[in-house]
């Protein structure tokens, strides 16, 4: 901070000169976060701990909520369920992003330019049109999945009506939307890794493999864990694609926590459990993040 | 861009070509060699291009189909015959183009929206010394890693006790401050030289003057950026939507909204679906393609460093 640096003189002449127009552009932003994100948090956290209804009076139940959502087999059953999606997703992910940076980096800058566009495409389509076009694929009769397995001799399968297979197939649609933002990522993260290194190894007599393996992964580490993380705390939060492929069915089998928040809130009205529920899955989430960025950090700073 | 003289600062800054590799770099370093090498990486090329962009392409190609050719069996990838009746009919529906339309608005107000607001506290967090500056710092940035679940239930309530349900507003409002986009913003300005405001302040330009005559003017690369990701998240957003606009056939109803309805009731009519789909995907795959140079450089720092 460029205060600590200067005389506390000067520090507080500069600040009272800056105060008022500082305050002034601050204002829209701050009034708006404390509105619509600051008190929301504060506001959950307090109602969770309330029978809390749109329409009645609301009593206080301790934690009553939290332990209601932590018993509910229910909501076990679908954290568990989140964390396979997510070991699926993620991982497969993060290999054909990294495969993908090395990709562009070998081929010439036009291939590379209409890779890297085409591999961020999918990321600004909406849920809701990927979700769409994804029930066509996996449709029964007539989805693009079965008439390609069926050269292959694969009788058709219902991929989102049997509760064997639907997460599976939910896994296709959430790797094709994320992997752009994580492979451009990684690219960038690959590009950094300075050309010299490559340079001695190859005098070497290294090959692709073993580069990657001891010179690649060991210096992209930072951005290797990164998108581990970000990549897990979005995968955890997932629930448009269930919430409009297969509405967590069937049989719950993509039922995801997120999705049994939302339905919980929006079906039965039942604020409590939701935001208890929520706010279970937020510290977790923020714990994850923290730790790991300290992880991160900590290294960052002892090189 | 308009054309200025100091060094481009670090971030955000399109490359002069869109290159994949740094120039100079290229060169001196061999490519794997042998054929081998050369037919996988072309094999691979053509995989990613096909996973990526297939599905949509099967989505606009069977917007040409005859209404239930897309649910006939068995399963064809061209139409029998090329109509274009399913995009003219879906243009034809009143509703269908409102959608569009209100949507188009409120990203484009949630855009200016988005860059009005972020600038401004990004410009008081990257040249004004006040009070509490760290405390403000570190409780906005904290802002960016609340799960969106964690504040969705109790915004709703709030934007219901404000009465701002079924409104512009609640769609273009409560999501315009972004910690992310500050940071982004923020980032940029610090690496603008100060050398550039000290002739500004000796003339006793003003703080604001200062960031309206200097910074706005070199803002166009991370301005691109910011705005088009805004207008992007606006038109894809359906959760937010659906538990803020709640009247039937309101004349607020978002494109992904009216998409999602028209695929629970009118199931069986999948070409027209497709053709709605299509057309509500070509305005932000064109936004992107024009501006895919500042997006993809972008997200060179939106990463960590």
């Amino acid at each position: 901070m460029v205060t600590t640096t200067q005389t506390p003189q000067l520090t507080n002449r500069q600040k009272r000169r800056d105060n008022k127009v500082a305050f002034l552009m601050l204002a829209p932003a701050l009034i708006l976060l404390s509105i619509f994100v600051i008190w929301p948090l504060v506001y959950a956290w307090i109602v969770s701990f309330y029978n809390w209804s749109f329409y009645e009076e609301s009593t206080f139940v301790g934690l009553n909520n939290f332990r209601i959502v932590l018993s509910d087999p229910k909501f076990r059953a679908s954290i568990v369920r989140v964390l396979f999606f997510s070991v699926i997703v993620v991982p497969v992910m993060l290999v054909i992003a990294f495969l993908f940076a090395n990709l562009v980096k070998a081929v010439g800058a036009k291939l590379g330019t209409v890779l890297k566009v085409s591999i961020y495409i999918p990321t600004v389509i909406s849920s809701v049109i990927a979700s769409i076009v994804f029930v066509l694929v996996y449709e029964f009769r007539v989805g693009l999945l079965n008439w390609v397995l069926g050269f292959f001799g694969v009788a058709n399968i219902p991929w989102l009506g049997r509760a064997d297979t639907a997460l599976y197939a939910l896994t296709a649609p959430a790797i094709w939307i994320g992997l752009g933002l994580a492979s451009l990522i990684m690219l960038a993260g690959l590009l950094d890794v300075p050309e010299t290194y490559y340079e001695a190894a190859e005098i070497d007599g290294a090959n692709w493999w073993q580069r990657t393996i001891g010179l690649t992964i060991p210096l992209m580490k930072n951005i290797i864990l990164y998108l581990l993380v970000t990549g897990f705390v979005v995968s955890l939060q997932q629930f448009e694609l269930p919430l409009i492929m297969t509405n967590g069915g069937p049989i719950n089998s993509t039922l995801f926590p997120n999705l049994l928040i939302f339905q919980r809130f929006t079906n039965d009205l039942f604020v409590g459990y939701s935001l208890a529920a929520a706010l279970l899955l937020f510290l977790v989430l923020g714990a994850l993040s923290a730790v790991i960025f300290r992880l991160v950090n900590s290294e960052k700073s002892g090189e | 861009m308009t054309v200025t003289k100091q060094p481009p600062p670090a971030i955000a800054q399109p490359r002069p070509s869109s290159s994949a590799t740094e120039p100079g770099r290229t060169p001196t370093r061999p490519r794997s060699r042998g054929p081998g090498w050369k037919v996988i990486r072309y094999l691979f090329s053509a995989a990613i291009i096909l996973a990526a962009l297939f599905p949509l392409a099967w989505m606009a190609i069977s917007g040409f189909k005859a209404r239930n050719e897309v649910v006939a069996s068995p399963f064809q990838f061209f139409p029998e015959v090329w109509l274009w009746q399913n995009y003219v009919d879906i243009w034809n529906d009143p509703q269908f183009r409102q959608a569009l339309l209100v949507t188009f608005v409120g990203a484009l107000l949630f855009a200016a929206l988005s860059l009005v607001v972020n600038s401004m506290a990004a410009y008081a967090f990257a040249r004004l010394e006040f009070s509490f500056k760290r405390t403000i710092w570190v409780v906005t940035l904290i802002t960016m890693f609340i799960p969106m679940m964690a504040i969705l239930l109790t915004s709703y309530i709030v934007v219901t006790r404000l009465g701002m349900l079924n409104t512009m507003a609640v769609l273009v409002v409560p999501g315009a401050t972004s910690a992310l986009h500050i940071f982004f913003i923020r980032q940029f300005y610090l690496g603008i030289p100060g050398s550039l405001e000290e002739a500004a302040v000796v003339d006793g330009a003003s703080r604001w003057q200062i960031f309206t005559k200097i910074f706005l003017p070199l803002s166009k690369p991370v301005f691109v950026v910011v705005g088009i990701t805004s207008f992007l998240a606006f038109w894809n957003s359906y959760v937010w939507p659906i538990l803020t606009i709640t009247e039937p056939d309101s004349a607020l109803t978002q494109i992904q909204q009216y998409l999602a309805i028209f695929r629970s009731e009118r199931r069986i009519e999948y070409g027209l679906l497709l053709a709605g789909s299509t057309l509500a995907a070509a305005p932000v795959i064109a936004l992107f393609l024009v501006f895919q140079r500042y997006i993809i450089s972008g997200i060179r720092i939106s990463g960590i460093k």
